[in-house]
């Protein structure tokens, strides 16, 4: 698979207000990240709140202009495609089917919009175009006309997704497509999505902080933390072996509707990721459980371990790879594996 | 330790709307004993935040709430006074809500806002109460609380924030606790945290629980009994282990099939779905609310649904007597 959109050591930061007489600091949203997303694969990016997935997903789509860094399509450099030439081949769709779409609009010239932009084909040919997408994603004829406000959140994501799909993009950066959709109408798109990555040969950014929905519908997972990528690798081998403690404790975290295996213990403890504060050396260090000493001063570098990488200095050379036995009982992590609920202390 | 604290026989809620009354919760009956979690489960629009909220008597103006029976503790609700039902909510009756940055205040310091309630309901001093909600604050695992009385909320992060919350249902030491979408605006590694920790307060205080999310993940690891809720009505209520290996509904069944299981659904397959959408639940509804959406639907689901029971406890509201 040879790599279609691929962004180099890209960094975004902000310029954060910290009041009206305090001088204005320097947020790192996303902190030199290196990806590579190849064709037909489905990345998945996952991470909590204000880890830079979302600042992520608007650079790939040439949304927001990266600091530092680049981001080339097929070996172009994205700035010289221009917004246009950009939008022709990587396309958005948003978490809140309900904010982004335009009100006022119907369906079908909601779906159409792309096309009129970019001055395709005539107005019949364009809503026969539109027509023929949204059939694709499920919604028949008779919702053409409607309003946003007349659909369902899911009837809205379709819509979303449609627009996304009429420009015939090589790439879809899908950012919590499903997060504010009830589950029955999650599973819905996902069986949707995965439709027509298969039929239309599409490749895909997928977004999400659930994790059981991206180890279902993705192929390869980067697990980021406060703008970085601390581990990469097949969805397969990071949900079987994760290495980055950061990794285990979002893999302990996921709760299937398992009964009698009770709510499993993390190890994380209090701290909290404050992007404005990133901690010196690992930013995970302040909350990981099996933390040695150069994690407080030393930045940890991303190590390739064949195909998969990760960034922790517990699997730098030199440093000894502790046994799963050290990986002491909190740091339990395979999902199938049963948890039992430790006992309150 | 059996004793009941909640028990809600024919609870219905109707909203005034201009095209009628809405249903939006229809005849519920369910009881929850001292150190027991019920989880209320349903998608958005069926009913479950209505059902807290009518028993904690917080509905909005426009709705009304009608029951057989809703006591709290043998005392009925339904006949008491505003002032004894305000003397109970907060002290007895607490109510832990989703968003912890909407639920506290953020002019008043986290300090205040504790002190405040158990002031009111236990005649304190501001020491007592201070010192009160220092061991709470030490309870629900937050280092150094005394001086995070001083704090104001956008001081604190999201799960320190819903800590405070915890920590602030859990000041007049309640009877009972409902607890609305507790870790929905969370982080996945918060949730956990914070999940485990409402647990582990709530068996060591013996408090009865009512836990209302949409996560069946969730419900599995915390609940002791699931009510399944849909259009208003619980479509089937169980002991959690029964409910989960043989549920019987066929919206409970659609629901557990529509989620990915890693380890347990195969990557890139087809999930289930519910085709269909809700119906609507103005005006009079009649027969099984689910029929439109139900593969196993008959004629005679128009009719009256019959509800059914194992010797387990476990009912639903079907015609069938396993979903398929």
């Amino acid at each position: 698979m040879t790599a279609l959109l691929e962004a180099h050591d890209l960094t975004r930061s902000f310029e954060v207000s910290q009041g009206m007489f305090k001088a204005r600091r320097k947020l790192h949203a996303v902190n030199g990240i290196s990806l590579d997303i190849r064709k037909g694969e489905v990345l998945g990016i996952v991470g909590e709140s204000g880890c830079g997935k979302s600042t992520l997903a608007r650079m790939l789509l040439g949304l927001l202009p990266p600091t530092e860094g680049g981001i080339t399509l097929d070996g172009t450099d994205i700035r010289s495609l221009g917004r246009k030439g950009m939008a022709r081949r990587v396309q958005p769709v948003f978490q809140d089917p309900y904010s982004s779409l335009n009100p006022r609009r119907t369906v079908a010239s909601i779906v159409a919009l792309p096309l009129e932009v970019h001055g395709i084909g005539t107005a019949a040919e364009r809503r026969k175009q539109a027509l023929g997408i949204l059939d694709k994603v499920g919604l028949p004829q008779r919702f053409a006309d409607r309003y946003p406000r007349e659909l369902s959140g899911g009837q809205r994501q379709r819509v979303a997704i449609a627009r996304a799909l009429v420009m015939n993009p090589e790439v879809v950066v899908c950012d919590e497509p499903t997060s504010a959709l009830d589950v029955s109408v999650q599973s819905q798109i996902l069986n949707l999505l995965m439709d027509l990555r298969r039929d239309l040969g599409l490749t895909y950014v997928f977004i999400s902080h659930n994790l059981a929905v991206v180890e279902h519908i993705a192929t390869r997972v980067a697990v980021m933390y406060l703008g970085r990528v601390v581990e990469l690798a097949e969805t397969e081998a990071l949900f079987r072996t994760p290495r980055h403690p950061y990794t285990k404790a979002l893999l302990a975290s996921v709760l299937t509707p398992e009964p009698g295996q009770g709510i499993p213990e993390t190890g994380l403890g209090l701290a909290f990721p404050d992007p404005l504060n990133p901690p010196s050396g690992c930013p995970f260090h302040p909350r990981c459980p099996a933390r040695i000493s150069q994690c407080s001063t030393t930045v940890p570098r991303l190590l390739q371990f064949g195909r998969d990488a990760v960034a922790c200095h517990l699997h730098d050379a030199g440093q000894s790879i502790p046994s799963p036995s050290d990986d002491g009982a909190t740091m339990r992590h395979s999902l199938p594996l049963p948890q039992k609920r430790k006992q309150s202390e | 330790m059996s004793e009941t604290i909640l028990d809600v026989d024919g609870l219905s809620v109707d909203i005034a709307t201009p095209r009628g009354a809405l249903h939006a919760v229809r005849d519920i009956s369910f009881s929850v004993k001292r150190g027991e979690t019920l989880c209320l489960v349903g998608e958005s629009g069926c009913g479950k935040s209505m059902t807290s909220l009518a028993i904690m008597d917080l509905l909005p103006k426009a709705a009304t709430r009608t029951a057989r029976r809703l006591t709290f503790a043998d005392e009925d609700l339904g006949k008491a006074s505003r002032k004894r039902v305000n003397a109970l909510r907060g002290d007895r009756m607490a109510m832990i809500f989703q968003e912890p940055m909407t639920a506290l205040n953020p002019a008043y310091t986290i300090g205040n806002q504790l002190v405040e309630a158990y002031r009111q309901h236990r005649n304190a001093s501001e020491a007592e109460a201070r010192e009160q909600a220092v061991h709470l604050l030490d309870k629900v695992g937050i280092a150094s609380a005394a001086q995070r009385l001083g704090q104001y909320p956008h001081q604190l992060s999201g799960g320190l924030r819903q800590r405070v919350m915890i920590a602030m249902a859990l000041m007049c030491g309640p009877d009972l606790l409902i607890a609305d979408e507790p870790t929905t605006a969370l982080d996945v590694t918060i949730q956990a945290q914070i999940l485990r920790l409402l647990a582990d307060l709530q068996r060591e205080l013996g408090i009865a629980m009512v836990l209302i999310t949409h996560d069946l993940g969730i419900v599995a690891r915390i609940a002791d009994r699931v009510a399944v809720m849909y259009a208003g009505q619980i479509v089937e209520e169980g002991p959690t282990a029964s409910l989960f290996a043989n549920p019987r509904h066929p919206y409970t069944q659609g629901l557990i099939d529509c989620i990915p299981v890693p380890g347990r659904t195969v990557p890139g397959g087809r999930l289930g779905t519910i085709p269909g959408v809700v119906p609507s639940l103005v005006g009079e509804i009649r027969g099984c609310s689910f029929r439109d959406r139900c593969s196993h639907a008959r004629d005679i689901c128009a009719a009256t649904v019959p509800l059914k029971e194992t010797a387990d406890g476990h009912q639903w509201r079907c015609i069938l007597e396993n979903a398929v």
